[in-house]
């Protein structure tokens, strides 16, 4: 049998395990089981070793402490009065610009995403304040609802990002050099949809009310005073980071204590919302720390079998333009992300198009943050696209709905991500400057 | 006795809790004791048990929890009927294959009990000790498995499905990346 039809048969054995609804973790070790039994000329006594080995190693990694720190952190800040602080604290500084009011979305979701790693919380925290004032005060819904959706994925854009320390330890890549990765995008996505926003609101001026007090910058200072340990906290993270003082999973230690300073500075820090937000941290990392497990041991059995070898040569034996490639691909991650949670796709995928996007010279740092924004794009694309999903279980509307009303700032995603497919500095630019370029 | 063992379960998910805070713990005296210039070597050994540590004890709880995900489009739309047979077959493989797993993994830490594998890093502890959290987090994520496969076959709705429908009921999406 060649390469081709074992490829195809696990692909096929995977796509049926999940259309049944059999948990993803446990999917890819299957699939992985499978490949290293019928395909490959592993001796039997060697199988459960192998399986062994791949998740514990997978698992019992130092790099990977990272993942439950920085998920709890966002956890913490989750429970706090961060979100109802940032609206009141944002609102004066944005009376003289054009949308006014309509960028506490968009600047919400990019300070809450910098300092959490999920694209549904960020969501949820910020449109739970956010969806009520703006409504309240006369402000357009649908481009309220639009900006919420899609402005809620910076979360995993914005660093620190759950789905980059994902993508950094499946592509064996440098958590740090992909976090920085991310900066200059995220930037470059919240002045979009701010961009947006101020030109539909310059066309459209009568759908945007007139805020009254004008306030001195002193009261502003005051008003936003709440925000400033988060900023600070944010501050100190990038600068950790960017200075290189700290690894990635230390980074992630302070990044906790720091939250629980905030929260208990502001009186939120009690024993329930302590356990609460540990017990989940807990458990989304285990689930993530399970899939990157069941993914090692079916890359194991991918390296056994030479499939992505051979896939890879074979893109690269087409010559096809590197546009072409990333065009596939991109194709590919929509399809995909109809079905599957941004996770998923991510790990799902490693094993087999890292290789490939390596062999035709694309950087895989670059090529992380390239996911990162198709994840974005599947998380506001229905059917199941979480964040739809998130605000429709906030409000009660359709998610159809909520979909048609974020198709002006999904385009602006797109546009986001050929303008970092033709320029790929805007991504590699400052872990370059700040880390050296790699070798 | 099924309110016993789904107290056990929850417990190990505590357990695992327990130790992503001492990886934060260690992490910070660590970052602490580096920048008064201690040495740290064992630290790193430490903090890689412990991440193992909890990401195995706490499956079962995760499971139970519904935070295990899986592609719903295939059957969430199914009728009630159906879907119940979707649940039957999904938790039949699923936990057959984490049976498997356990007892693979099992197999390999009783090796390495059996002639006394040591740690190569700093800290030259038997392999096996650390090694046996991969052992019960799999055995009790098959017995949740298990467990939840005779709660549907009795007509019930699994936890991991009631647990996630009450969350997003309260508006509570924490838990989802």
């Amino acid at each position: 049998m060649n390469v081709v039809e074992i490829g195809l048969i696990l692909l096929g054995i995977m796509m049926v395990l999940l259309v049944a609804g059999v948990w993803i973790s446990l999917t890819l070790a299957m699939v992985g089981w499978v490949g290293m039994v019928f395909f490959t000329n592993q001796p039997a006594a060697t199988w459960g070793k192998n399986l062994f080995s791949a998740m514990w190693e997978s698992s019992a990694s130092w790099e990977l402490a990272a993942l439950p720190l920085f998920i709890w952190m966002g956890e913490i800040l989750f429970r706090t009065k961060l979100s109802e602080q940032m609206f009141s604290g944002l609102a004066p500084w944005l009376n003289r610009v054009p949308g006014r009011l309509m960028h506490t979305t968009i600047l919400g979701c990019g300070i809450f995403g910098s300092v959490s790693g999920s694209s549904a919380a960020t969501c949820a925290t910020i449109a739970k304040v956010a969806l009520p004032e703006l409504k309240r005060r006369g402000y357009d819904e649908n481009i309220a609802l639009g900006s919420l959706a899609t402005a809620g994925t910076l979360g995993i854009l914005i660093p620190p990002s759950i789905t980059m320390v994902v993508y950094a330890v499946a592509a064996d890549a440098s958590i740090i050099r992909i976090f920085l990765a991310g900066f200059l995008p995220g930037f470059l996505l919240m002045a979009l949809f701010s961009g947006y926003i101020g030109w539909w609101s310059l066309r459209n001026p009568d759908k945007v009310p007139v805020e009254g007090l004008d306030m001195s910058f002193k009261e502003k200072i005051y008003a936003s005073r709440h925000l400033i340990p988060c900023t600070l906290l944010i501050v100190f993270i990038i600068w950790v980071l960017v200075a290189g003082y700290a690894t990635a999973t230390e980074c992630a230690a302070y990044g906790v204590l720091g939250s629980l300073a905030i929260a208990w500075q502001s009186k939120m820090l009690t024993w329930k919302s302590f356990s609460e937000s540990l017990m989940g941290a807990t458990r989304v990392s285990c689930m993530i720390m399970f899939i990157l497990a069941g993914a090692a041991f079916l890359k194991l059995t991918m390296a056994f079998t030479g499939i992505p070898r051979d896939l890879a040569e074979w893109v690269d034996s087409l010559k096809l333009h590197p546009y072409a490639l990333i065009a596939a691909l991109t194709f590919f991650y929509i399809i995909l992300g109809t079905a599957l949670d941004g996770i998923s796709m991510i790990v799902l995928t490693a094993a087999v198009v890292l290789p490939m996007v390596q062999k035709a010279g694309f950087d895989l740092i670059w090529f992380g943050i390239f996911v990162v924004l198709l994840v974005e794009i599947a998380e506001v694309t229905p059917p199941v696209g979480f964040n739809l999903f998130v605000l429709q279980n906030m409000t009660g509307k359709d998610s159809n709905t909520i979909a048609k009303a974020a198709i002006p700032f999904f385009c602006m995603l797109v546009l986001a991500i050929l303008l970092v497919t033709i320029f790929p500095q805007i991504v590699t630019w400052l872990p370059d400057y700040l880390m050296g370029v790699q070798k | 006795m099924r309110k016993n063992l789904h107290r056990v379960l929850d417990a190990f998910g505590v357990v695992s809790a327990a130790f992503v805070f001492g990886v934060f713990i260690v992490m910070l005296g660590a970052a602490f004791m580096r920048i008064a210039g201690m040495k740290t070597g064992g630290s790193d050994d430490i903090v890689s048990w412990m991440t193992a540590a909890a990401a195995f004890f706490g499956l079962a709880h995760t499971f139970r929890h519904g935070d295990f995900v899986r592609m719903g489009l295939g059957i969430e739309k199914l009728s009630p009927g159906r879907r119940r047979t979707a649940e039957i077959v999904a938790l039949i493989i699923g936990g057959a294959f984490a049976g498997y797993l356990w007892y693979s993994v099992s197999a390999y830490v009783w090796d390495s009990y059996r002639f006394g594998d040591v740690a190569d890093g700093l800290i030259p502890i038997k392999k096996w000790i650390p090694q046996m959290s991969i052992v019960i987090g799999t055995f009790l994520l098959f017995i949740s498995m298990v467990d939840e496969l005779f709660a549907v076959l009795r007509g019930e709705t699994p936890s991991y499905v009631a647990a996630v429908e009450e969350r997003h009921a309260r508006g509570d999406f924490s838990e989802d990346v």
